[in-house]
């Protein structure tokens, strides 16, 4: 850990109310990428991260018991979802599921599921293994995939491909189901 | 018959939920999907363990591929709203005293084992004197 979070963390841990509070702009400046970065991850949206990572921030500040012993960043960013964040984003969710089929539990688990050993692993490391397994794939899957991750649409990618927009959406779940395999022995280390 | 036939026909397969779920979240829009779901679509997710092994790539990929979007060019804005929400839970909690209340004033009137009563009496008492 960083010596600015660490010494960020100190003062958002503090007992005294106003000294958190001045503490929080450092602790927001030095954590508002990885928490972000993480949250899109659920919402896919900037704008409700930010709504989100509002009301996560000001109950860290009410309720800071929780971050007393992180010692690294993993820790930090387990504990901030497990305890802070997870309960907001379902919230959100709630809000939506009035008159939806899905069940409520499916609906957790969708949207804020029980932190996995491959969603915690840091970016840098899930960037490199993850093109390690795109380079095991076969190329139209691997090309599909990189399209995808492009932005590009099912329509832009079957034209590329060079097939239709049923037999893309078929790839692009097996492949997904295979880059799961590829990387599920981060599950097995858990 | 023929009805159900078209009805099973209208709804998706599991390998387009999980493409169009992922399409979703990488365009910021999972409360229309949530939405677009029938109930034949609901359960067939609820049971493919499949679309749950998937959903998890698809948020990695969400993560790796999208995620430098979302962090704000402004984050001083982002702390002055932080700011704004603690400051309104400040006022909120001296405008209201008996609300939340930090935990060591609880405990000590926990602690205190019924002293307020008594000196409510003492003060009665003194009145009466």
């Amino acid at each position: 850990m960083n010596k600015r979070l660490r010494n960020a963390l100190k003062g958002i841990t503090a007992p005294d109310v106003e000294r958190r509070r001045r503490a929080m702009e450092p602790f927001v400046r030095a954590t508002f990428g990885i928490f972000s970065r993480y949250l899109y991850r659920y919402l896919g949206n900037e704008v409700e991260c930010e709504d989100v990572l509002e009301d996560v921030y000001a109950d860290i500040w009410e309720n800071p018991e929780r971050l007393r012993n992180i010692t690294n960043e993993k820790q930090l960013l387990r504990t901030v979802y497990l305890y802070y964040m997870r309960k907001r984003l379902r919230e959100v969710y709630r809000r939506i599921n009035r008159n939806l089929y899905l069940s409520q539990s499916n609906l957790k688990n969708l949207i804020a599921p029980e932190i996995s050993a491959l969603e915690m692993v840091s970016r840098s490391e899930l960037e490199q293994n993850l093109r390690q397994a795109l380079s095991k794939l076969k190329a139209r899957e691997r090309r599909a995939i990189e399209l995808w991750m492009e932005g590009a649409s099912n329509r832009a990618i079957a034209n590329e491909l060079k097939t239709t927009v049923g037999a893309v959406k078929m790839l692009e779940y097996r492949t997904m189901l295979k880059l799961r395999k590829m990387l599920c022995y981060y599950n097995r280390e858990d | 018959m023929r009805e159900e036939e078209t009805m099973s026909e209208s709804n998706r397969e599991i390998h387009e939920l999980l493409v169009d779920y992922a399409g979703a979240l990488r365009d910021g829009c999972i409360p229309a999907f949530l939405k677009s779901l029938t109930r034949e679509e609901a359960e067939r997710i609820a049971s493919s363990w499949e679309f749950w092994d998937a959903t998890e790539v698809s948020r990695i990929l969400n993560g790796v591929g999208f995620a430098d979007k979302a962090v704000a060019p402004n984050v001083s804005l982002f702390i002055s709203r932080v700011d704004a929400e603690i400051a309104s839970r400040l006022k909120k909690a001296k405008a209201s005293p008996h609300g939340k209340r930090p935990r060591r004033f609880a405990s000590q009137k926990r602690s205190s084992g019924g002293a307020r009563s008594v000196t409510k009496r003492e003060n009665r008492t003194e009145k009466s004197i």
